[in-house]
């Protein structure tokens, strides 16, 4: 129960029994019987729906109600075969059908009642309310909003983990001349990802050799740069450009085993002059621009696949 | 003792005299690479292959891990830094350390039915 301390917290069944009318609640159609039908049939009536109240009506006039403590009354004295009309309490008092259950709940302590007929704005009478029926209406709408909390928290969590797998990630980053202990990290990343995203491990290894060696090519031939990788659910997109010095020519540049390399990078294992050959190889497109004192740019898209059987 | 493909490293350890620097409790090889150019390895070595090499550089760590090659084996007494290895363990990558020199590993690799 929320307490004066913190009145703003209301629990679910607080806030269904506002929302909530008699109407949602009420057991209906009523079984009903006619004025002169015997205390028998009715406890018959009873006894067959399992039910503790029957309202008398004629016509679609309510003229009474017989309860089972009427009944009991009627077996223990001896009157069980009068007829209803003359043991019915004549004083009905019914609740409306679009009362909120909470003045219903009042409206059970105020009167003491077992079960209030229910009319509805025309006072035809629409049902019979008992506060057992409020119990299992509030239990049975508990039960309806746990499911549908669970089932939205399933489908948001579907959607989400699909559109991060469907999601662009691009990673950029600045690449410094002779940071050789550097090497790798943005390979190491996009290997990542499409490990996540169950890329053919073949595919995934091409995409991170070309991205290996565009950051090994800054690191050793360049004055610095900076390497963009677009991963797409269909394709790796990756650009790297540097500051300079360029290649002087490029067909050179692209045959495996010429390397410009120095001394420090070589004794690394790097300037093998198989790295601009490797990543033609591992790439599905393939372009590199540069000349003599200019910047070089290199562009490589390495088509994506999944793994057989993944979705 | 069996050493074909598929070897595990247990076995392969034995032959070539070789000390686990990494905390690694199981890892299987197929086959055997040897160089020391990053690049040819990027380009030649198979996954799952065992890389021979005398670099002990982290970037041996990158390159390895780019080709899913699940084992470096240094030789000479060559030995990496010990944030090579933490990287190394990261990865999840066995790094190995041989007295041995590289044409001694190879020879006893073929010997012992590593053929490729």
């Amino acid at each position: 129960m929320a307490s004066a301390g913190d009145a703003r917290k209301i629990t679910i069944a607080q806030v269904l029994v506002y929302e909530l009318r008699v109407r949602d609640a009420m057991s209906h159609p009523p079984f009903t019987a006619l004025p002169s039908d015997s205390l028998r049939t009715i406890q018959q009536l009873m006894k067959q729906h399992k039910i503790s109240g029957v309202p008398i009506q004629l016509g679609s006039k309510l003229l009474g109600i017989i309860s089972i403590e009427d009944i009991i009354t009627a077996l223990d004295e001896g009157h069980i075969d009068d007829l209803a009309e003359k043991w019915m309490a004549r004083r009905v008092i019914t609740i409306r059908d679009h009362f909120s259950l909470v003045r219903a709940v009042a409206e059970f302590e105020r009167h003491g009642f077992g079960r209030f007929p229910v009319v509805d704005s025309a006072d035809r009478l629409v049902g019979v309310l008992t506060r057992g029926d409020i119990t299992n209406c509030l239990m049975h709408q508990l039960e309806k909003r746990a499911e549908e909390a669970i089932a939205f928290e399933a489908a948001s969590l579907a959607a989400r983990t699909s559109d991060e797998l469907s999601r662009r990630i691009v990673i950029r980053a600045q690449v410094r001349t002779g940071d050789y202990d550097s090497a790798g990290k943005v390979s190491q990343r996009l290997r990542q990802v499409l490990r996540e995203r169950g890329i053919d491990p073949d595919v995934r290894r091409r995409a991170a050799i070309v991205v290996y060696e565009a950051e090994t090519n800054i690191i050793i031939h360049s004055l610095g740069g900076e390497i963009t990788v677009a991963i797409d659910p269909d394709k790796v997109v990756v650009d790297a450009v540097d500051a300079g010095p360029g290649i002087e020519d490029i067909n050179q540049a692209m045959q495996e085993g010429w390397s410009t390399a120095g001394r420090l990078p070589r004794e690394l294992g790097f300037g093998a002059g198989m790295g601009l050959p490797n990543m033609k190889k591992c790439s599905d497109v393939f372009e590199i621009k540069s000349s003599n004192g200019q910047k070089t740019f290199v562009h490589s898209e390495v088509f994506l696949r999944k793994v057989t059987g993944t979705p | 003792m069996k050493l074909e493909t598929n070897a595990r490293l247990p076995d392969v350890l034995l032959t070539i005299q070789a000390t686990l620097l990494t905390n690694t409790t199981d890892a299987t090889v197929c086959g055997c690479y040897i160089s020391d150019l990053l690049s040819d390895v990027l380009a030649h070595a198979k996954p799952g292959m065992l890389w021979v090499t005398v670099q002990v550089h982290r970037n041996v760590v990158s390159v390895a891990a780019t080709k899913d090659i699940p084992a470096v084996l240094f030789t000479c007494g060559r030995k990496p830094d010990a944030s090579v290895i933490v990287e190394a363990e990261e990865e999840g990558i066995a790094l190995l350390a041989t007295p041995l020199t590289t044409y001694e590993v190879a020879g006893k690799l073929w010997q012992a039915g590593v053929h490729e």
